[in-house]
């Protein structure tokens, strides 16, 4: 199958105006009978499902968590960007449009990250009357600040919770469809299977996490909104219970996975503690606004950090990129504390650590301003850390935090099934290589209230949906195959728990295909993770009966996947002749250790398709074609 | 009448009838402890006020059957809401703490509540509903608190209705939606000084008659 | 400084909704100060899960303060002992070596037992949806600048809306009471003034539901605030009932 963007011609500022023009609409009257499953309840599902609802469609709306309002947009800190340019500082959609591109070091398409950038000041209208209660000036018109490698003040924020906020009012917004009627709303299910007849997506099968009955759910499209997969690291900033298994699944059958490689490592996290840590826990870049990141010079240097004088210490951020400093992309960020780490300058217990300062900006601001702005992050710290960083400097390391791949969707977020939609971080579509600060909110929302109501139309008018009930063959096969698998899992009664199986799958991730790459360690992991997931299948043991609320039996299925899944990474990084944004191959740098692409050769979307668990799935490849955007070195110098 | 059912059948409205009732009653006290104030001043004068008081029928029956009434709404109401709060809490935790919201006052009202009715009751047979026609107030007072048992009950129920009052207060304002970051920090600690009051100005009656007349 | 310390536990354990339940005498050895409460269970529940039982099953995600899904009663205060902090932002370096704790779920009766302490919080988006939201179709909204909101409304409405809907005000209330929940939702959309034209509406249907749903009386107990991971103010519940007086007495809202 080739793979078709089905981006829509003329020039890039047109291309929406004049595809929305283009793609058939549906009759009011009609809209009511067709069926549509939103899996997931973040910024993009909850977004999505409200929308579609509203324009009179029927929704049906599945989450894991135990209410639509928990899924983890909420823990989102930072803000979202929109090019409503009310500093006054310069922005423009064509700017947002740009910066996004080269942040993404030249690798997502084009005319997504255009309308992304058109639509992103809708966003902001539409939250505000919703009640999002963004920041404020005086006058009482909305603030802005500059955030994660921006050099104009184009983000709009909620103190640190700006996620919360916005996932609330979708939130709110999909409650008023749910009281209404339109949306029924499923709480506590995990989707286990995409429902494929003639061709389409026409259903999914999902488990009741509390009584463990699988249900069918018969639907004309299904719209994956199931976030990224950046748990497959065991440790990151991402919620306990997100995963790879509504993705991964759709992918087995037949949907291709795009750019699985490329994963984003946020440099300003707490650093581990030890080795019983179940998750990572981001502190805001906008801390970077502020803070001045540095190292002791010496090698080993075990001062306390008040008695390492000015001239000992190396604000490298600041020495290597004058102009950006502080605020460069979060992929250079991450990689410059890596290398300092790996120089043995690391602070801390662990050495795995540099310091975040904010003792200047204290000086020159004042306590009470920095506690304006980051009162919350820094009470957050203290709690976790039991250190006072308005006292002492922060420590910080890079954790796991976001997956720019996703599967292949085009234009019309359209996986390559047929009424199988991807929305948010779950698709691949808008970030590329490496995702700029502020605007995963704004691509999830983008995708939910402004892109998905219009194109999912076109395909429901132009598309001959034949009923199918929950009894049809595929049905059948899908639910088989999961009582199969939940079985499989109750009978295995080894002796490792499923704890222990992530665990070790997420520290061979990190070690050989985390910040730093090579094709020695690629190859290494894939055989590690081959035999990982070999012991698993003969050697897991999972408590607890089919039939019940098993938080284990959860996991197991989604570690199982991981398993599966992380091999494709790997197979990704491995085929993926360059280094760009998140995907750092040690064999393509500069020679100041930048990130050297290779845009005759790797201007393309890498899209895999399955072919079985232990066979090498195939490679298509989307070529990226920039006509607005001149491909550069990225330099933040 | 729907949505007057609506309203003061709501948890919010019945809190309402219990937070004006509680209103007038804090009245009530508060005249009630004036009038009583005659008493330092002695036998004649605390008679000459309970004559000048009934002079003023029927203007009293008609305050006496308001008081009856706001006390049938507060009484009917309080148990009401008692029985329903009950009932939200079917298992109950095997450990109880306090986070420092509750007070002795407000985790012992309902119960408070119902030892200030049956003290009402006493009070009332003993002061109010006796045959006065050959004897006066003052007579019947300094005859009852001769016996140092009454005069400890009294200043139990007293003790009682000031823990009441405490809660009563400041949760009335509240209720009735007066809750400023400016003032409620004054009309909680008011709470305790009208408290105080009470307790001091009824408490030391019986304890004074006992003593001096 | 970190160190490690030995604790009794005595957790809740009931099979589901409908069973009864009972404490379980559990020790929880070597455990690290620097360690959340839900990394405490976690080794607890690998242990288990080695020893052929069943893990203790709790509610959690984030593990961040902010998605509100864990929670738990811990000797009788929800969320356990530190003010303005959820049970997964809770250190054991906030226990001492040899005590015992009490580990019990979240109870009212509005919300089961699913199973051991995790519980079903649901009816607080019944209360959402009975109306706590702005009726803002996609596509209507006008500028986001249009209508200026003065910072200490916007403020003072992010107090009310920095809610994460744990339930621990409930777990916490004498009466297993809402109000502050619905309070601070009342007072987040009431307060802006894209919420004013349905504000009337709203109060009235989040009460008159939260009436519906077995949640108790307030009877300003102040536990609620004393409790909540967010320090959520009951001056949002006097702003309910102020809000509730004036749709009740003084608008045509039926």
């Amino acid at each position: 199958m080739k793979l078709d963007a089905k981006i829509p011609g003329g020039p890039i500022a047109e291309k929406w105006d004049r595809h929305r023009f283009e793609l058939k609409l549906v009759n009011p009257a009609n809209k009511r009978k067709f069926n549509i499953i939103v899996v997931g309840t973040g910024l993009a599902g909850g977004s999505a499902a409200a929308s579609l609802a509203e324009l009179g469609y029927y929704v049906k709306s599945f989450c894991i968590q135990d209410t639509p309002r928990r899924a983890h947009s909420i823990a989102a800190q930072g803000g979202i960007n929109a090019a409503k340019n009310y500093a006054n500082d310069g922005d423009s959609i064509w700017r947002l449009f740009y910066d996004t591109v080269k942040g993404g070091d030249f690798r997502a398409r084009e005319a997504n990250v255009y309308r992304l950038a058109q639509i992103s000041n809708n966003i902001i209208d539409q939250c505000v009357a919703q009640g999002v209660p963004f920041a404020r000036d005086y006058g009482g018109l909305l603030a802005n600040r500059s955030f994660g490698g921006a050099q104009v003040s184009r983000t709009f924020y909620a103190r640190g919770q700006t996620g919360q906020q916005l996932l609330l009012g979708a939130y709110s917004a999909l409650n008023r469809q749910i009281a209404e009627g339109r949306v029924e709303m499923f709480p506590r299910r995990e989707m286990l299977d995409l429902v494929i007849v003639d061709g389409k997506a026409r259903g999914i099968v999902a488990r009741n996490l509390i009584t463990g009955e699988s249900e069918r759910h018969v639907a004309d499209a299904v719209v994956l909104c199931t976030g990224g997969y950046g748990n497959v690291y065991f440790l990151s900033t991402n919620a306990m219970a997100c995963n790879v298994t509504a993705t991964h699944r759709a992918y087995k059958r037949g949907a291709y996975f795009g750019n699985p490689c490329f994963t984003q490592i946020h440099p300003t996290c707490i650093p581990v503690h030890g080795d019983t840590q179940s998750k990572l826990t981001l502190m805001s870049e906008s801390l970077r606004n502020d803070g001045r990141v540095w190292v002791p010079k010496q090698k080993g240097d075990t001062r306390a950090p008040s008695q390492i004088p000015e001239d000992e210490r190396d604000y490298y951020l600041e020495r290597k990129y004058p102009s950006f400093g502080n605020l460069v992309p979060r992929d250079v960020a991450s990689r410059n504390a890596k290398d300092q780490c790996d120089a043995g300058k690391g602070v801390g217990e662990t050495g795995l650590a540099v310091y975040l300062d904010f003792a200047d900006a204290i000086k020159r601001d004042g306590q009470d301003v920095i506690e304006q702005k980051y009162g919350n992050l820094f009470q957050m710290y203290e709690k976790i850390t039991a250190q006072n960083p308005y006292e002492t400097p922060m420590m910080i390391y890079p954790a796991v935090h976001y997956t720019m791949g996703g599967l292949w969707v085009d234009y019309n977020l359209m996986s390559t099934i047929d009424g199988l939609f991807v929305l948010g971080e779950a698709n691949f579509s808008d970030h590329g290589a490496n995702r700029l600060g502020a605007s995963a909110l704004m691509q999830g929302l983008a995708d939910g209230y402004f892109v998905l109501p219009y194109t999912i139309g076109g395909y429901l008018t132009g598309t001959d949906l034949q009923p199918v009930s929950t009894s049809h063959a595929a049905f059948e096969a899908s639910e088989q195959l999961i009582t199969a698998q939940v079985d499989k899992l109750l009978s295995i009664q080894g002796k490792r728990t499923v704890d222990d199986f992530h665990r070790t799958l997420g520290l061979i991730m990190w070690d050989y295909c985390g910040m730093s790459r090579n094709d020695e360690g690629l190859n290494k992991a894939r055989q590690k993770i081959q035999e990982l997931r070999g012991e698993f299948w003969e050697n897991v043991l999972v408590p607890g009966q089919g039939s019940d609320f098993n938080q284990s039996l959860e996991r197991a299925g989604r570690v199982a996947d991981f398993l599966e899944f992380a091999e494709l990474m790997i197979i990704d990084a491995l085929e993926r002749r360059e280094s760009c944004g998140g995907h750092f191959n040690e064999a393509f740098q500069t020679q100041e250790n930048e990130a050297l692409r290779d845009d005759d050769n790797c201007s393309y979307v890498s899209a895999w398709e399955y072919q079985g668990i232990d066979a090498e799935p195939v490679l298509h490849k989307e070529p990226l074609e920039f006509e607005n955007v001149k491909l550069a070195q990225r330099s933040y110098k | 009448m729907n949505w007057f059912v609506a309203t003061f059948g709501s948890s919010i409205g019945k809190k309402l009838l219990m937070a004006v009732t509680g209103l007038c009653f804090i009245g009530f006290l508060t005249g009630h402890l004036a009038g009583n104030l005659t008493i330092y001043a002695g036998g004649d004068a605390f008679n000459s006020y309970a004559e000048h008081l009934h002079a003023l029928e029927p203007f009293l029956t008609v305050v006496e059957i308001a008081l009856l009434s706001l006390a049938i709404i507060h009484i009917v109401t309080g148990l009401w809401l008692f029985w329903q709060n009950l009932k939200a809490r079917p298992n109950r935790y095997a450990v109880n703490k306090w986070a420092g919201g509750r007070t002795i006052g407000s985790a012992t009202m309902p119960y408070t509540g119902v030892l200030i009715l049956a003290f009402v009751i006493f009070h009332l047979l003993n002061f109010s509903f006796v045959d006065k026609t050959n004897t006066t107030i003052w007579q019947i007072v300094s005859t009852a608190f001769a016996n140092p048992l009454y005069v400890l009950l009294y200043i139990a129920a007293i003790v009682v209705v000031a823990f009441h009052v405490r809660h009563g207060l400041w949760s009335l304002f509240q209720t009735l939606g007066a809750n400023h970051p400016k003032y409620m920090p004054f009309i909680f600690k008011a709470s305790i000084v009208v408290s105080l009051i009470f307790g001091i100005g009824f408490g030391l009656l019986p304890l004074y008659v006992s003593l001096f007349a | 400084m970190t160190k490690n310390i030995n604790l009794t536990l005595k957790v809740w354990r009931q099979k589901n909704s409908s069973a009864a339940g009972n404490f379980e005498r559990l020790e929880a050895k070597d455990i690290s100060t620097d360690m959340s409460f839900l990394e405490m269970l976690d080794i607890i529940n690998e242990k288990l899960t080695l020893e052929g039982k069943e893990p203790i099953a709790f509610d959690h995600d984030c593990r961040e303060g902010i998605c509100g899904q864990c929670g738990s009663v811990i000797n009788g205060r929800p969320h356990g002992p530190e003010k303005g902090t959820t049970l997964c932002q809770l250190h054991m370096r906030h226990f001492a070596d040899g005590d015992e704790l009490v580990i019990e779920p979240f109870r009212a009766r509005a919300f089961k037992v699913v199973k051991d302490l995790a519980v079903d919080r649901s009816p607080l988006d019944q209360l959402i949806q009975a109306g706590g939201y702005i009726s803002a179709n996609t596509g209507a909204a006008p500028d986001a600048n249009a209508l200026p909101i003065s910072k200490e409304t916007a403020e003072m409405a992010f107090d009310a809306a920095a809610c994460i809907g744990c339930g621990a005000c409930i777990a916490a209330c004498p009466n297993a009471s809402a109000m502050l929940f619905i309070g601070a939702k009342v007072s987040h959309l009431n307060l802006l003034p894209q919420g004013k034209s349905e504000a009337d509406k709203r109060t009235l249907g989040m009460v008159r539901k939260m009436d519906t749903l077995g949640f108790g009386n307030c009877t300003n107990e102040r536990e609620c605030e004393a409790e909540c991971p967010k320090e959520i103010s009951i001056t949002n519940i006097a702003r309910l009932n102020r809000g509730f007086i004036k749709a009740s007495l003084f608008s045509s809202e039926k």
